[in-house]
């Protein structure tokens, strides 16, 4: 055996690779070659024994050393040839194929397997394949096709009877050209090279998100290039002294910047590092990958755009032998999200088939190597042949983006080769394009050509005695809206031809009349909204010059010397008859000012063709009648209010008005949606968080409620479903286009994230294009232009701005888009989703963020009541700030790991600012521009402060022998940390944990506070008897044991004393909240908790009789568990309560919130919190006081006592939407007889729910119920009920056998 | 990656021989210089040949139907060298 060499530097990183990842199979590089005719069997033994003698890295065998990996030449190693006959199989073919497909999918460990295999299936006579395999660190690419020629060689020279060419060199040359290379002054320069280069390097994009981490599988989808497109490349090569190679890495490049809409991309260039070298006809593993800058900013001349990615190539191939892995360690760009290269682009200009004399010959790659993101691999064949190949890693694609790629980059390439600029090229296919523009806007619809004012009024003819407005406890009905607005139409026709109204008026029936009575006179209402500063309003009016103002008396000296004001107890009350002409569908209806970038306000001009469209869309598409009662909430000056003022007016239904500012109160919301039986509300994402936080919110029912003009949260989404029994839809539009131009239905069953603002409207087109206004494929961010039917006139008074913003529509001769501002993507469904205004994109690290994700995260918490997320642009780094409302009390110094335990680390807000409330606009939407700029100064330098967390940042500073200490957001490998020192940083871990949370976890975790939550987090929950099961006693194992149910805190460890008091002494297990883990999700309702209880009883105790037993919350989850072992015929004991009460009773009180929590908390523990009246109720004093306690609580960490308080606020939750079900059988109730008083609590309110209630009365307060005293007490009694129950139980049995 | 003769299509339409001065050419072409800046002797790859260049122009000067292996090339990557292994090639054929 040969001596034992390092690893070269080619073959460290694989090895640190598959170390981080044992079981993944692709690390196996291998072929199959499929050979039709007379294969001389003989002659290819030979020939492969051979040529597998001289390629010695077939025989590696690796040693791992304290001193590193090593490698030896084992001879026993070296592959030898296995003939597998399959020819007596009913399908050799498939046989053959499957055996392969088991043999590619085995991993090996390459420090005890060979590292190859050679076999040869013998399908019949005439039919074999010969299969390869060889891990990645013996060979490459390059590699295997010189060891499949030789052996051609050597067989064709066999039967041929001549003189086979020179043997392959042996491994020892590549061993000693690596050497060399490491020393050199050339290493040297060529590190230096790269590193110059990068030192400016934007973040990797790449056309998925995510952590490109190989998995054990990839996609392949394959596509033939057009033949005509590829002679078309090869002459442009040709024309511009460019090898096709590089012109086709260009383009395919080109490609990859499309998607990630970034001005340069970073893609890997394969190479195989062999020219000019010893080792050129070494089969080794020698391959590099390059990582190769390329702007594609310009899009423009084809010509010079190939010239200077092949500079770029040239160079880098100058400079290639210096090692990618090197480099990513060199640029920190290593661990987490950290890369140096997206896409990989690999280029194989000639055929690799081999040839043996007398056969025919089909080679197959199985595998290249891991696929950790995805790689375009072109292939020529033949000599006219190219074959695009992309393979993917499954954790980030879908196979059907992978075939969507494949397809679009072939057709990219294809129109790439007959372009002169890259301008002329369009990214999305033809039937990408067709699809998105005219298949997903095919929206015609037939819509009568009428005007609002007369669909109101042919209703108000239709049911003049049915109730039209609802408004403070007072009805007015549509005769008397008839009337009333008729009338003041009259006067105002009288006041003169044409023009506009404005509106100033509060939430009235005043203001309804107002309205309906401008439309009828043919004229357009202009909404004014009086808290908005004088200047503003000023402006408006310049601009607008209506001819009147309808204000309150009160109001008018606002408008003194600005316009004439009529108030309403100067408004006729009966109309006079005079003819009213109307207006026509191209009049306009209404003019809203919305704000410009610039501050200016610009007057949107909105047709009634256009509000027409949308208002009998709505009235179709959601099926509103005449028995809705719809809520009118919205500011008039927001255009969401003209579809609440007017759609029951179209449909005859019940406009409910909310008293002023109402919208701004859920409680006062609340009250009005479940006094006036409201059908139909709209909500402001921001708003329906807040309502759906108010408790007297919780459970309310409506047919449907409606959200838009803000993002939908996904998981604002789910919470309304939590909260809410209504269907809920996204609505999207601008004022610029008659409300809202695209719907998406969030039901329960909506698990999109983000949430799309869905599909186009009737009459109405959505498109999503790029800077050059062609098409986007589908999933790739582009500009949200807008078309059709329900787009504004324009902006009054500023035709430079309507031309600005309203232009030609490209794709529909004489029509008109909007451009909105807004980016947007096609999901591969056709659905629209919002990505954000074009102005403020957000991308942290190249990735795109989901700030609603985060402030979810942020509420979740329970620390804050209101949060938003802004991402800002700080010295050059954009930084993400979460602002918050912290609720009162709350001690925000946890809320920042509380969003990291939820969200991926680069969505961690850089800094928390706390503000009293966050500013908002008289639309009542977050006022961005309002927040405060963070001061940055000092942050990131926070002092490691748990345990775990110094003991972690010590750890970095010994293995990486620091100067300064590391502080908590320091990350391993941006302090210079790279996979070896990484392995030495575990074992000291494991010495000071007893724990390895692996090479994997440091990578996903780097920095010292992620890493040691991630050590907090691994210690197992059992070890700190916070397991959902627990038992609190052993007993006798012929008696069926007693389930304790924990109380509202989670912990069952209360019932110890009464457990072990038990005559005669049976197992008691203890049942605990499973949400006290971090990471478990709050349970969907209390039903869901208790079945999943029954769950885990019946996994410990498949057969009943089943004892039950629970104080105070826990009693009524017994009494749930009891109803639904019944349901499944499950037999139950007895059914105990410590004093429970039905839920009946909670329903109505306020939530005790966070204080309530912590009062429970206290309480658990063993104290009395109203004997700590000097202990503040926050978190952090009661956590501190826990900690200083000798009452184990204080001994569990942080995160178990986060889950306590979490699981208290939950359980509040819980109680309050339970509904009882009845469980026939009885209650046996132990009734805190020293307690309640003042409080109506009795034992017979569970009287409905039971057969039948017995009261034992323990002179014991509520709290002390599981203490010494009570327990004395308890313990006879129940012990004998559970006697008592098995023997029922035993004599049921006797009597049925 | 001997290309065998049986597979060459376009054999053809590139009957002109390969000579020491089209090498140089075509050389010459591929890194946007003069031949005369080609030095027998000289390192390609100092000159800025990369491996897909040279690739390329293997695959070129094997059109004309001759088996050269890229593998060979890149060994040493001079014009004396290649025009070595071309002409040894010509010679067999011949």
């Amino acid at each position: 055996m040969d001596a034992a060499h390092p690893l070269t530097e080619a073959q460290s990183g694989l090895w640190y690779a598959q170390r981080l990842d044992p079981s993944n199979p692709l690390f196996n590089t291998g072929q199959s070659i499929d050979m039709t005719g007379p294969l001389d069997r003989e002659a290819f033994a030979v020939a492969l024994a051979q040529a597998v003698g001289e390629a010695d890295a077939l025989a590696l065998r690796l040693i791992d050393t304290p001193g590193g990996p090593m490698q030896v030449i084992d001879p026993a190693h070296r592959p030898v040839l296995e003939v597998i006959d399959l020819s007596r199989k009913t399908d050799p073919l498939a046989a053959a194929q499957a055996a392969i497909a088991r043999d590619m999918a085995t991993p090996i460990d390459p420090a005890r397997d060979p590292l190859a295999a050679e076999r040869l299936f013998v399908l019949g006579q005439e039919r074999h394949i010969w299969q390869q395999r060889i891990h990645h660190l013996a060979i490459d690419g390059y590699g295997m096709i010189l060891l499949t020629q030789r052996v051609a060689e050597l067989y064709n020279a066999r039967r041929r009877g001549t003189a086979p060419g020179p043997a392959l060199p042996g491994i020892s040359v590549a061993f000693a050209e690596d050497a060399t290379y490491r020393a050199s002054d050339k290493r040297a320069t060529d590190g230096a090279y790269w590193r110059a280069l990068f030192a400016d390097a934007p973040d990797v994009a790449s056309l998925a998100p995510g952590i490109p981490a190989s998995a054990a599988t990839f996609h392949r989808r394959a596509v033939e290039i057009d033949a005509a497109a590829f002679a078309r490349l090869r002459e442009t090569a040709e024309r511009t002294a460019i090898p096709w190679p590089d012109v086709v890495t260009a383009l395919a490049a080109a490609y990859v910047g499309r998607h990630t809409g970034t001005p340069e991309v970073i893609v890997g260039v394969p190479f195989m590092a062999r020219l000019g070298s010893a080792a050129a006809r070494v089969p080794a593993m020698l391959m590099n990958v390059l990582p190769l800058r390329v702007d594609v900013a310009g899009d423009g001349d084809l010509d010079t755009y190939l010239g200077a990615v092949a500079k770029s190539l040239t160079r880098a191939r100058r400079h290639g032998r210096y090692r990618s892995e090197q480099l990513r360690r060199d640029l920190r760009r290593v661990g987490g999200q950290r890369r140096l290269h997206g896409p990989l682009i690999n280029l194989l200009p000639f055929d690799e088939t081999p040839r043996f004399d007398g056969l025919t010959n089909r080679l197959e790659v199985l595998s290249t190597g891991p696929v950790e993101d995805i790689t375009f691999t072109f292939r020529l064949h033949g000599t006219d042949g190219l074959r695009l190949e992309v393979d993917a890693n499954p954790d980030l694609y879908a196979v059907e983006t992978v075939e969507a790629h494949t397809a679009r980059l072939a057709h990219f390439i294809a129109a790439a080769s007959a372009a002169g600029s890259l301008a002329d090229v369009a990214t999305a296919t033809p039937e990408e394009a067709h699809r998105h523009l005219l298949t997903l806007n095919a929206t015609d619809h037939a819509v009568p050509d009428t005007t609002l004012a007369a669909l109101i009024e042919a209703q108000m003819r239709a049911t003049p005695q049915a109730p039209a407005l609802r408004f403070a406890g007072q009805t007015m009905d549509y005769a008397t809206l008839d009337a009333r607005s008729r009338a003041l139409a009259e006067r105002l026709v009288a006041a003169g031809e044409g023009g506009i109204v404005a509106v100033a008026l509060p939430r009235s029936f005043d203001l309804v009349v107002a309205l309906v009575a401008v439309l009828r006179a043919g004229l357009a209402y202009l909404p004014l909204d009086l808290a908005q500063p004088d200047a503003r309003l000023a402006r408006i009016l310049a601009s607008a010059q209506p001819r009147l103002v309808l204000a309150l008396a009160g109001d008018s000296p606002r408008f003194a010397g600005k316009a004439e004001v009529a108030a309403p107890d100067s408004w006729p009350d009966a109309p006079a008859g005079t003819p009213l002409a109307g207006p026509a569908p191209e009049d306009a209806a209404y003019v809203i000012y919305t704000s410009g970038s610039t501050g200016e306000p610009k007057g949107v001009v909105i047709e009634h063709r256009a509000i027409v469209n949308r208002l009998v869309w709505m009235r179709a598409q959601y099926g509103f009648t005449p028995t809705d009662r719809i809520l009118q909430k919205t500011p008039a000056t927001f255009d969401v209010s003209v579809w609440e003022f007017f759609l029951p007016l179209i449909s005859g239904a019940c406009l409910v008005i909310a008293p002023p500012d109402a919208h701004r109160d859920p409680l006062a919301l609340a009250r009005i949606i479940a006094e006036e039986a409201i059908t139909t509300a709209h909500f402001v994402p921001s708003m329906l968080a807040a309502f759906l936080a108010e408790p007297a919110a919780q459970g309310l029912a409506l047919a449907r409620v409606f959200c838009s003009g803000e993002e939908l949260p996904a998981d604002l989404r789910d919470r309304f479903h939590r909260t809410l029994r209504a269907e809920l839809h996204n609505l999207y539009g601008p004022t610029e286009a008659a409300v809202d131009v695209s719907y998406w239905p969030a039901g329960a069953d909506d698990t999109s994230r983000p949430v799309p603002i869905g599909f186009p409207v009737w009459n109405t087109r959505l498109y999503v294009l790029d800077a050059r206004g062609r098409p986007q494929p589908p999933d790739v961010p582009g500009h949200l232009f807008l078309g059709g039917v329900q787009l504004a006139r324009g902006y009054l008074g500023r035709d430079d701005l309507t031309t600005e913003r309203f232009l030609p529509d490209p794709f529909r001769p004489g029509e008109r888009i909007y451009a909105t501002g807004d980016l947007a993507l096609w999901r591969p469904d056709g659905a629209v989703v919002f990505l954000g205004r074009s102005d403020h994109q957000v991308k942290i690290r190249g990735l795109r963020i989901e700030l609603g994700e985060i402030e979810a995260a942020a509420m979740d918490s329970g620390l804050v009541r209101q949060c938003a997320v802004l991402a800002r642009e700080d010295r050059g780094a954009t930084r993400l700030i979460a602002y918050v409302v912290a609720e009162p009390g709350a001690d925000l110094s946890t809320l920042k790991a509380g969003i990291a335990a939820r969200v991926p680390d680069h969505m961690v807000p850089a800094a928390i600012l706390a503000l009293d409330e966050l500013p908002v606009n008289a639309n009542g939407k977050l006022d961005r521009n309002a927040l405060p700029a963070p001061d940055f100064a000092g942050s990131g330098n926070r002092a490691p402060v748990t345990p775990a967390e110094r003991k972690v940042a010590e750890l970095f500073a010994a293995q990486l022998q620091l100067d300064a200490p590391a502080m908590a957001e320091d990350d391993f490998f941006a302090l210079g940390g790279d996979s070896l020192s990484a392995v030495a940083l575990l074992l000291r871990v494991r010495e000071a944990f007893g724990r390895d949370p692996g090479l994997g976890a440091l990578f996903a975790r780097p920095t010292v506070e992620g890493f040691a939550r991630l050590l907090e987090a691994e210690a197992p929950a059992e070890d700190l008897g916070l397991a959902p099961l627990i038992a609190l006693v052993e007993g006798a194992p012929d008696l069926p044991p007693l389930f304790v149910i924990h109380p509202a805190g989670g912990i069952s460890w209360c019932y110890g004393r009464l457990a072990r008091a038990l005559a005669p002494r049976r197992t008691v297990y203890g049942v605990q909240a499973p949400a006290l883990a971090p990471g478990v999700p709050p349970p969907e309702s209390l039903e869901a908790l208790a079945a999943d209880y029954v769950a885990r009883l019946r996994a410990v105790r498949p057969e009943g009789p089943y004892h039950l037993l629970g104080w105070s919350v826990g009693g009524i989850l017994a009494q749930a568990m009891a109803v639904r072992l019944a349901d499944t015929g499950q037999k139950v004991g007895i059914v105990a309560m410590l004093d429970s009460y039905p839920c009946d009773v909670w329903r109505g009180e306020p939530d005790p919130g966070e204080a309530g929590a912590l009062k429970a908390l206290l309480a658990i523990a063993g104290h009395d919190p109203d004997r700590l009246p000097a202990l503040a109720l926050n978190r952090a004093s009661v956590l501190a006081f826990l900690r200083a306690s000798d009452s184990p609580l204080g001994q569990l960490p942080d995160a178990a006592l986060d889950g306590v308080v979490r699981v208290v606020a939950g359980n509040n939750r819980l109680v309050r939407g339970h509904f009882h079900r009845r469980y026939e059988g009885p209650v046996l109730h132990f009734r805190a007889a020293l307690d309640h008083a003042g409080r109506d609590l009795s034992p017979a309110m569970w009287a409905p729910y039971a057969a039948a209630v017995e009261v034992i009365e323990v002179p014991s307060l509520h709290a002390h119920l599981t203490g010494p005293e009570a327990v004395q007490a308890i313990a006879p009694v129940l012990g004998k009920a559970l006697v008592a129950a098995e023997k029922r139980e035993a004599a049921t049995c006797a009597t049925a056998g | 990656m001997a290309i065998e003769p049986g597979d060459i299509r376009r054999i053809v339409t590139q009957a002109a021989p390969v000579t020491r001065a089209t090498m140089r050419a075509d050389i010459a072409k591929m890194l946007h210089e003069d031949p005369e800046e080609i030095g027998g002797g000289d390192s390609l790859i100092d000159l800025g040949l990369d491996s897909m260049r040279a690739m390329n122009l293997v695959l070129k000067w094997s059109e004309g139907g001759l088996a050269l292996d890229f593998a060979e090339f890149a060994e040493s990557p001079t014009l004396d060298s290649w025009w070595a292994l071309v002409e040894a090639r010509q010679s067999m054929r011949g």
